[in-house]
């Protein structure tokens, strides 16, 4: 992405970009909330008209900052300390009715659903390692189990690639398919989160009772269920979400997937682990409890032997710390005699739920201007520099400091800059994706800038700050305990 | 599914391997390299480790490298530097002094690091590493104060600006990808897209864990992990089960350095090998790995524990009163401490054997 592209969208387009962004957010706002109220009025969003042509006569200036525009959306996300769900019950329900053999989202919605469900086993246990999912199917009628609730990830993918050599066929049923979910967690320990996630394809439910009753069980058993349609609002679905998620806005819980895109992205919301209301613990949904769990070492033996979990010969395993017994893989229950066995490690994968990276501020050109700051701190990529004024559009990003430094000078100079800048200031307030006109994120903590490139990665996959990790000061106090350990161990190396 | 929307023939790679980028970390805290200094000044070490670059770089011509130094209190590049730091750099005298002042350092005396002059058979991009690395490194020497000299290490600012520094090469390097599909989630792209770039971090480490950088290191792993970037571990001196951890979760290479002065040795055996590489050759990993835990209450390493449901704090017996000490949630302790309800029989049962036992032996 050429530096230049950026700074064309900046300094021209604060009103394309902005009319950009309302109408997209409006767009997509109307889609997402007015479902409730649909048909209340067809909105036609002229995408096109809001594509600028540059100065040299592309669009790829405008597509760029689309693209920022798309990157930073999905990290805008609330990064208060909650107390979250981390260990969860989920059930997952698919549709796998006719209906799912539309090919409105491509290939089919079946096959597109299998595929997405697989990605998200896997994003699931990443996210959520020691917690449980269970996999439920409903078609011709009847609901029956696909995947009995475990914390295997490879045992559910597999049953689901099972999925692919079959049609989807006659209708769905969600009170059986409830039922099932509910019979299925009754069992969950109270410190849990009890889930229902369904994918529905079908704009009707076939049911052998009212399916009213159920959903006052699944309410009284605090069961909370989230939908995602694939084809149009269905009024029990809506009924299913408000009244099992009373203090849930219906936007959060019963949502209908647009495109693939979409459809994806609303899957892979449903990873991160819900927060606990207190309305839910007080209620006796979930409380917390002291779980008694083993950490146990890995061993590889001379000779094989058989794991206690699937009865095959292994050479690598890991013993269980209360009874002994051998286990491939973890985490895990030890088949023998039902102790949690986890890695310390899969604890801390969670940590990062509990304690988010906050998200950076954009920063504008009178901000970015104020500091000395001339590369992002994370990769060391070159920040595009401030723009002399309107008309000039292209310069080299990377060109000599000096050169730069003029132009920095010279734009100060200017009367023009100074209500610039004042423009960028109530820019930076108004603009609601959270662009930076300057292509620059400040860490608030530590007040390092860095590119779009790393915010995305820092808040999507490290869930570090590099500058914050890497400040002065940040281990004096930690320095001063670990001294006399660390000369001690030095000393015994030299020794 | 490729077979079924048709795109199978998109993620046909090349033949030729993809290059690698090698990320070093450089562990430089003056308090450990000083204890060093008999069996290895760090001056011989940046010597085998420039060697070590070298011959990384001469292994393939789009090969990379990053070298970043993970200090007392801060983690910098080496290398690369930013544009306009090393023509500044280069344009005066640095690089020679720079150079002057690391031979000082070396207390053997061994003159180990080639001349810097403008030699003709010096291929550039070698000479470049090396000028750019010792002027880097002696700046950031100059600039620590003594106040600053602490005996700890950032390893999670080096091992987050590592992965950054990777993830936008990565990214710039498969430009085509990511804006064919500019909606799609960078995970995926990541992991659909045939790798443009086998990157891996290797890590000289001298001093040992560092207990309240715990989190950010284990977020850091994660990462590597799902980027499945190895993370090769050389440790020279002190322990560290976190540094252990990290490279058996990512199946990176750990190697324990014996005999410190023939550090060129492990390097050139041990790590040179890229991912594409170890495929096909028996890599040097250490057979068991310590994964117990460490108790948030007396720091006690524990088999089996008590975790808190809210906080996943780990405890080795049930805190006082049942409230956990992170978050002060007050827990239920579920069974702990009731009895099975199988317990009675079962100790009928073996009474009775043992009374079977004791008739035996009597």
């Amino acid at each position: 992405m050429a530096d230049s592209d950026d700074e064309y969208v900046q300094d021209i387009s604060d009103d394309e970009v902005e009319a950009h962004q309302v109408t997209r957010g409006a767009g997509a706002g109307s889609r997402a909330t007015g479902q409730g109220s649909r048909g209340a009025g067809w909105e036609v969003t002229r995408t096109w008209e809001n594509v600028v042509e540059g100065a040299d006569g592309t669009i790829s200036s405008t597509v760029d900052g689309l693209l920022e525009a798309a990157k930073r959306k999905r990290l805008l996300k609330d990064t208060t300390p909650l107390q979250r769900g981390i260990i969860r019950h989920l059930l997952l329900i698919l549709d796998l009715s006719l209906a799912m053999s539309e090919k409105d989202l491509r290939p089919t919605r079946y096959l597109l659903t299998l595929r997405y469900t697989t990605a998200f086993i896997t994003e699931f246990f990443e996210q959520n390692p020691i917690s449980q999912l269970g996999i439920i199917g409903t078609r011709d009628g009847l609901a029956f189990t696909l995947s009995p609730l475990s914390g295997n990830p490879n045992d559910h993918i597999a049953n689901i690639q099972k999925l692919r050599t079959q049609e989807p066929i006659g209708q769905p049923s969600l009170q059986n398919a409830l039922d099932m979910a509910r019979a299925a967690l009754f069992h969950a320990p109270t410190h849990t989160t009890r889930e229902v996630l369904i994918l529905f394809g079908s704009l009707l439910s076939s049911d052998p009772g009212d399916i009213h009753t159920t959903i006052s069980a699944l309410v009284s058993s605090h069961i909370t269920v989230q939908i995602i349609g694939l084809a149009a609002q269905v009024a029990i679905c809506q009924t299913l979400a408000n009244r099992t998620n009373p203090s849930l806005p219906l936007s959060k819980t019963y949502t209908v997937a647009l495109n693939e895109q979409h459809y994806r992205e609303l899957l892979m919301r449903a990873t991160t682990p819900p927060t606990t209301t207190h309305s839910i613990s007080e209620g006796g949904g979930v409380r917390s409890s002291l779980l008694m769990m083993g950490f146990p070492s890995r061993i590889v033996d001379s000779s094989p032997t058989l794991c206690a979990c699937h009865s095959r010969p292994t050479r690598g395993g890991y013993l269980c710390s209360r009874c002994s017994s051998k286990v491939c893989s973890l985490p895990t229950q030890c088949p023998a005699c039902g102790l949690t066995l986890i890695l310390s490690t899969h604890l801390a994968r969670s940590y990062h739920h509990l304690f988010p990276l906050r998200n950076w501020k954009e920063v504008n050109w009178a901000r970015a201007s104020s500091s000395d700051q001339r590369c992002c701190f994370g990769c060391q990529t070159a920040f595009p520099e401030r723009p002399m004024g309107a008309s000039t559009l292209r310069r080299q990003s990377f060109g000599g400091q000096t050169r730069d430094r003029m132009a920095m000078h010279t734009t100060r100079g200017k009367p023009s800059a100074s209500k610039h800048s004042v423009k960028d200031v109530s820019m930076a307030s108004v603009s609601k994706d959270g662009v930076s006109e300057s292509g620059r994120y400040e860490c608030e903590t530590c007040g390092r800038f860095f590119c779009i490139d790393c915010d995305v990665f820092a808040h999507e996959i490290v869930h570090n700050c590099p500058g914050c990790q890497s400040r002065e000061g940040m281990l004096l106090a930690a320095g001063a305990e670990n001294g006399n350990e660390m000369v001690i161990l030095a000393e015994a190396q030299k020794g | 599914m490729n077979a079924v929307d048709g795109s199978d023939h998109y993620t046909k790679t090349s033949d030729e391997p993809p290059p690698s980028l090698l990320t070093i970390i450089l562990d430089t805290n003056p308090h450990a390299w000083a204890l060093l200094s008999p069996t290895l000044p760090l001056s011989a070490a940046i010597a085998n480790l420039l060697v070590f670059v070298n011959a990384h770089l001469a292994f393939n011509n789009a090969n990379r490298v990053a070298i970043i130094a993970s200090h007392t209190q801060r983690a910098e590049f080496l290398y690369p530097l930013p544009a306009q730091e090393t023509s500044s750099h280069t344009n005066g005298s640095a690089p020679q002094n720079g150079f002057d002042n690391d031979v000082e350092m070396a207390d053997d005396g061994e003159p180990t690091v080639p001349p810097l002059s403008d030699d003709a058979n010096h291929y550039r991009p070698f000479r470049l590493i090396q000028t750019t690395l010792l002027t880097a490194l002696t700046t950031l020497l100059k600039t620590t104060p003594p106040s600053s000299l602490t005996p700890t290490t950032s390893i999670a600012g080096a091992l987050t600006l590592a992965l950054t520094y990777i993830n936008k090469t990565t990214l710039s390097l498969s430009t085509t990808t990511s804006s064919t599909a500019p909606n799609a989630d960078t995970t995926l792209a990541a992991e659909t897209a045939p790798p443009a770039l086998n990157p891996r971090i290797l890590i000289l480490s001298v001093s040992g864990d560092l207990a309240h950088q715990y989190i950010p290191i284990m977020n850091t792993i994660f990462a590597c992990q799902r980027l499945s970037i190895p993370i090769d571990i050389a440790k020279i001196a002190g322990d560290t089960v976190f540094l252990q951890q990290a490279s058996d979760a990512t199946r990176g290479t750990y190697i324990k350095l014996d005999h410190p002065r023939g550090l060129l040795q492990y390097l050139m055996m041990g790590f040179l090998p890229d991912q594409t590489n170890r495929k096909y050759l028996v890599p040097p990993t250490a057979v068991g790995v310590d994964f117990r835990a460490a108790c948030f209450c007396h720091r006690k390493v524990v088999d089996v524990g008590f975790v808190c449901s809210i906080c996943l704090s780990i405890f080795c017996s049930p805190p006082e009163g049942a409230i956990c000490l992170t978050c002060g949630t007050h827990l239920q302790l579920g069974e702990y401490g009731g009895k099975p309800v199988v317990v009675a029989r079962k100790k009928k049962k073996r009474k009775n054997v043992e009374d079977g036992k004791g008739k035996d032996a009597t």
